[in-house]
């Protein structure tokens, strides 16, 4: 699918039995952007088997009495030990509030609803997991500046874009490949891509030598130039050089454990991600590939001044020599 | 047949433009960076084109151009650049140190194979 990349959505993972309000939380899933993920086992092995892989979660609906009576309070616990970073949203049976909890287990919850309410459990999505604004303009941008690279580099592939997406999760598909830093006077912070790399180094292009085979260190040089590519295309665009600013400015420590894929930048606001398939014309029957893009501006976000820039006005095409 | 180094950190790119030109029958050496092109054209005085990256760690690729003019004061080899860079500052930079032309990659050899032939002949 080639989806208008104009709205935002995130993964949910629904840990809900209600009869009664699944069509309910369905079409609130619907209205608010939201794709509901449901596990095929109730048991609590099921769920963190779940978390375990890479989903790239918004958040988590939960019932309290999911698995059995009570045993969500429990299922609460362990996730929030397992994937601190994921809000949790909590069902309740009677009243939307945190009644009958202690002072610890009311913690682990982002709000409380009831199925008879959920203007609550609205108010409280929007301010976590879609508590930034990405301009629509950027958004549609960030994904066709990156297919078309995509295209230059993977020359054998289509590029399709998946609607972009909004995660809390800091666990990661695949591998990092790339990471560079994003600067101008309205946003700072990383962009990433990621990547298995078995799957993508099927999209080149054989070598020349008897073995035809490409290494690991020939996949990162194509998407380090696609790092390359996606950044001048967002600077061209969108920094204005007046607005670099050449004074020492703060940094964050980026905490990577590969062991558990997981990626922290310090910061808790929600990533802007995207998924790119790439499917090989010259084997058709082949799965697609997915790249993974990852946006995080930790450390400056500054939404309403964003602006297309000026001088990126050019008579010069891409590719084409300008002789001066 | 003329000789043209191509500069750039990415070993991808390199090979593309390399490729394409030794396939239009130019010699073609290559840098990984402005310092390592530096050197290079130190010790070949017989390149004519320099296609180089201005985005390169060690030493970018204006940088290396305004040295190619000021300390080795070579104002025989023609350079272009080839990069990601699209702004008037950048090229303002480029005109001064005696740069012949710039190209936005991604790279297209065909768009540029006649200019690329006048430059070295």
């Amino acid at each position: 699918m080639n989806a208008p990349c104009n709205i935002l959505i995130s993964k949910v993972l629904v840990l809900d039995e209600a009869e009664r309000g699944d069509e309910m939380l369905k079409a609130f899933c619907d209205e608010t952007g939201l794709v509901p993920i449901r596990p095929q086992k109730r048991a609590a092995g099921g769920v963190m088997s779940i978390l375990g892989s890479n989903v790239d979660l918004g958040g988590i609906l939960l019932y309290e009495d999911y698995g059995g009576s009570g045993r969500g309070i429990a299922l609460a616990r362990e996730i929030r030990h397992a994937r601190p970073e994921l809000p949790i949203f909590l069902r309740r049976r009677c009243v939307a509030s945190m009644a009958g909890f202690d002072a610890d287990t009311a913690t682990l919850f982002r709000c409380a609803y009831t199925l008879d309410d959920l203007s609550v459990l609205r108010g409280s999505i929007e301010a976590s997991v879609f508590s930034r604004i990405y301009p629509t303009d950027l958004v549609r941008d960030i994904s066709i500046m990156t297919r078309e690279s995509l295209r230059t580099l993977f020359t054998r592939c289509e590029v399709e874009v998946e609607t972009p997406y909004l995660v809390k999760d800091k666990i990661i598909y695949g591998e990092v490949f790339t990471m560079i830093a994003i600067e101008s006077a309205w946003c700072r912070g990383y962009m990433m891509l990621q990547a298995a790399e078995e799957q993508a180094l099927s999209l080149l292009e054989p070598a020349p030598e008897a073995s035809g085979r490409r290494t690991f260190r020939e996949l990162n040089s194509v998407l380090g130039e696609a790092t390359n590519l996606i950044w001048g295309g967002f600077k061209n665009k969108y920094v204005s050089p007046s607005g670099i600013v050449n004074t020492v400015q703060t940094q964050v420590p980026i905490v990577i454990n590969h062991q558990r894929r997981y990626i922290s930048f310090g910061s808790e606001d929600p990533q802007l991600c995207f998924k790119y398939v790439l499917k090989d014309r010259t084997r058709p029957d082949a799965p697609g590939v997915p790249i993974y893009q990852r946006f995080v501006f930790n450390l400056n976000w500054a939404p309403e001044s964003f602006a297309e820039n000026p001088s990126v006005e050019s008579f010069v095409e891409s590719g084409e020599l300008e002789l001066f | 047949m003329a000789k043209i180094l191509v500069v750039d950190d990415s070993s991808t790119v390199r090979t593309e433009v390399a490729n394409y030109l030794k396939g239009k029958g130019y010699s073609v050496s290559e840098a990984v960076d402005g310092k390592d092109g530096l050197d290079k054209i130190k010790s070949d005085g017989e390149l004519k084109l320099i296609i180089s990256d201005v985005n390169m760690p060690n030493m970018d690729g204006l940088t290396m151009a305004e040295k190619v003019r000021s300390d080795l004061r070579n104002p025989g080899v023609n350079i272009i650049m080839l990069t990601t860079e699209n702004s008037p500052a950048m090229k303002e930079r480029g005109k001064a140190a005696g740069i012949k032309g710039w190209i936005v990659k991604p790279f297209n050899g065909d768009a540029i194979a006649g200019a690329i032939g006048k430059l070295v002949s």
